[in-house]
């Protein structure tokens, strides 16, 4: 006989674990964040040409101002060289590689993103912070859309379709599921042919009309028309694979004995359903959705290009183009912390869906 | 027998298989009378687990065909619907208590919840008082009454067993079938679980369909034996005949590879293997393995001779008179 466990106990039991679990993402975040400033710096390779880069501009600027048109070409030299200097010192080029590596990544992890160095915000600040805030709402409106609508009905219709295993419909989604080996983007090149070439209903990209509708119902119905096509088209090109993979899932689930058990004792298939196939895998299911919920964030590079959408994806792009590495590391480093913050929500969530997480911790206690 | 619970006559199952249609169970019958234990007995594959499943109606995917004719208490179940046998027969009038109960509960829900369940779902009680008698029930089977608060990882197998026993005991069927339940139990807890059988046997006077390959555990608890071969029932018979005097010679055979205890002959295994269901023989399925075998049993099939203790399905109990055929119980 054991004594019951009190709520005192388990919470005190929880909090250490979730300190445990929040030191350690801690650490991966940090080494994350710093591979990423070493890669997008390549290990300090991108300091040579930026000061290749500030000697050319020193001297345009110098060859380019009348004022010093009339000097000797040695002064003229010292001019510049005087130029790249203060510039080198300002950006503190002249400090080693890893020493300045070590200070990015302290105010990374402080969120301080800095200055972009060649990109701005559609408003003209330099903010890196600035620049993707004005991204992040078209990106988070047109994948959060399609990603929920695609995650509820496939999960909806997976459930659905598990009861009737080996029936037509069931067999039609796994002859369909190959239609998501094409992405999204390629769906898109097609429905923008179809629905506004074709027959010239909808927009063939951008967000809104141009210039914007003043009054916000007309706002909003304008962006409903901009995103029903690359809505559709993301919802093409993964509904199915979705729903047969979680048909999968629920048919293996569906097997446990403890659900034929659950038959046997002649209880109704909604309650089987819920208390003994959806609550036993409810851990997974909020995984999957929390995952695909901070994979939002990163947008898709080349859907946002062919539906002309001003997003994260299309931005990250180009600072990778223009190797405007304070954009690039800002963007890595609030993904990282997205996801830290999202695994550690979902440790949490185990804990308290799952017994045997919750309880196990404490020591299997005396039988 | 004075008072019949179940009836069973021509019972059959097949399943679709790549192979063809297999008849899993095949024209099976047999009684059980109220408060009794028929123990039915049979090496794996036999069709054993598919009876217990046929009497649930809990079928697999690939099930094709489920035949025959089943009656409980009076009342004809095989001419009720889905819903109405899942209403009223399961868990009220049939209960399982599964092969494999290791994973049988719910792993992410409390023990005393899930055995309580069936009270509040199919007669409507209240939350408190479903747990009150489950309680009960925990005490009967030999587990402490607290834990009905525990999960089922936080049971060890044997109480685990025990507590998928109290869940089929718990609406006071007149029935339990026990597939298997202490196969994958050491020798100790197989005891205990027994134990807690006759117990309940003996309180309840719940009848007992006890489905097993291990002739010595089902000695403890059987009234009646029906030993099944290649989906047929073979031989039906009182306890004590049967574990004397087998009259088929698969049962002899059956008997004669159980060690036992101060026997000086070394137990003797059965040579062969059991014919393929997807093609049954013509004949007596066991003729191919069958010692005393002639020429008319590859042949022809036989049929039951019933005799007062004891009916076998066999050529060499022809004589005691074979026209009785499947009906008549023991």
């Amino acid at each position: 006989m054991m004594p019951r466990r009190s709520w005192g106990r388990d919470l005190r039991y929880l909090a250490l674990y979730l300190l445990k679990r929040a030191l350690a993402l801690l650490v991966t975040v940090l080494i994350g964040v710093y591979l990423t400033i070493v890669v997008a710096n390549m290990g300090g390779q991108v300091d040579d040409l930026r000061r290749v880069q500030i000697r050319s501009e020193a001297f345009e600027q110098v060859r380019a101002d009348p004022a010093f048109q009339e000097m000797a070409s040695a002064e003229r030299n010292a001019l510049v060289e005087r130029r790249v200097a203060l510039e080198v010192e300002r950006l503190r080029l002249d400090e080693p590689f890893i020493l300045r590596s070590v200070d990015y990544l302290q105010r990374a992890m402080r969120l301080d993103l800095g200055r972009a160095e060649q990109m701005h915000s559609d408003a003209g600040s330099r903010q890196v912070r600035a620049i993707i805030v004005e991204r992040l709402p078209a990106t988070l409106l047109l994948f959060g859309t399609a990603n929920l609508l695609v995650f509820f009905s496939a999960v909806g219709s997976a459930l659905w379709l598990s009861r009737r295993y080996g029936s037509g419909v069931d067999r039609l989604v796994i002859a369909l599921a190959p239609s998501s080996a094409a992405p999204g983007w390629f769906y898109g090149i097609f429905l923008i042919l179809a629905f506004a070439f074709l027959v010239p209903l909808l927009p063939p990209g951008g967000m809104v009309t141009a210039p914007p509708p003043d009054s916000r119902l007309e706002y909003a119905a304008s962006l409903a028309r901009h995103m029903l096509l690359p809505v559709a088209a993301m919802f093409l090109s993964s509904i199915f694979v979705s729903i047969y993979a979680w048909r999968t899932f629920f048919l293996i689930h569906a097997s446990e004995d403890y659900v034929e058990m659950a038959r046997a004792k002649g209880l109704p298939s909604r309650l089987i359903e819920r208390r003994y196939i959806l609550r036993p895998t409810l851990s997974p299911i909020i995984t999957n959705f929390l995952l695909m919920l901070i994979g939002l964030w990163s947008g898709a590079i080349i859907l946002e290009q062919v539906f002309n959408w001003p997003g994260l994806g299309s931005l990250l792009f180009q600072a990778i183009g223009f190797r405007d590495t304070p954009v690039i590391i800002g963007g890595v480093v609030i993904f990282a912390y997205l996801l830290a913050v999202t695994v550690l929500l979902l440790d949490l969530l185990y804990a308290l869906l799952d017994p045997r997480v919750r309880i196990l911790g404490e020591g299997r206690s005396g039988t | 027998m004075p008072d019949t619970l179940l009836q069973v006559e021509g019972l059959t199952l097949d399943y679709q298989t790549r192979g063809g249609v297999m008849r899993a169970v095949d024209d099976v019958s047999f009684d059980v009378g109220r408060g009794e234990a028929l123990v039915v007995l049979g090496e794996s594959g036999c069709g054993k687990s598919s009876l217990a499943r046929a009497l649930m109606r809990l079928l697999p995917r690939n099930a094709g065909g489920l035949g025959g004719r089943v009656s409980l208490d009076g009342r004809e179940l095989h001419l009720l619907d889905d819903e109405t046998f899942r209403r009223e027969v399961q868990w009220q009038g049939l209960a399982l208590v599964m092969q494999a109960s290791m994973n049988a509960l719910n792993p992410v829900v409390k023990v005393g919840e899930q055995v309580a369940e069936p009270l509040r779902v199919h007669l409507g009680w209240e939350r408190r008082r479903a747990l009150a008698r489950a309680g009960e029930v925990f005490e009967l089977v030999g587990l402490p009454g607290d834990f009905l608060r525990r999960y089922p990882f936080e049971l060890s197998g044997g109480m685990r067993q025990r507590a998928v026993l109290a869940m089929a005991l718990v609406a006071e069927p007149a029935l339990v079938i026990l597939d298997e339940p202490t196969s994958a139990l050491d020798v100790l807890t197989q005891a205990g679980i027994m134990n807690a059988l006759k117990r309940v046997k003996a309180e309840l006077g719940t009848g007992f369909i006890l489905i097993t390959h291990d002739v010595a555990t089902s000695s403890e608890l059987a009234d009646r034996v029906a030993l099944m071969y290649a989906g047929q029932l073979v031989e039906v018979a009182d306890a004590a005949t049967f574990f004397t005097a087998p009259g088929h010679p698969y049962a002899q055979a059956l008997m004669a590879s159980v060690p036992r205890l101060r026997q000086r002959e070394r137990p003797r295994a059965i040579p062969g293997e059991p014919p393929s269901l997807l093609d049954p023989p013509q004949g007596c399925r066991f003729a191919a393995r069958c010692p005393q075998r002639f020429a008319d049993c590859a042949r022809l099939p036989p049929a039951f001779a019933p005799a007062p203790r004891q009916k076998v399905r066999c050529w060499l109990h022809k004589e005691e008179g074979m026209k009785g055929g499947m009906e008549g119980s023991v």
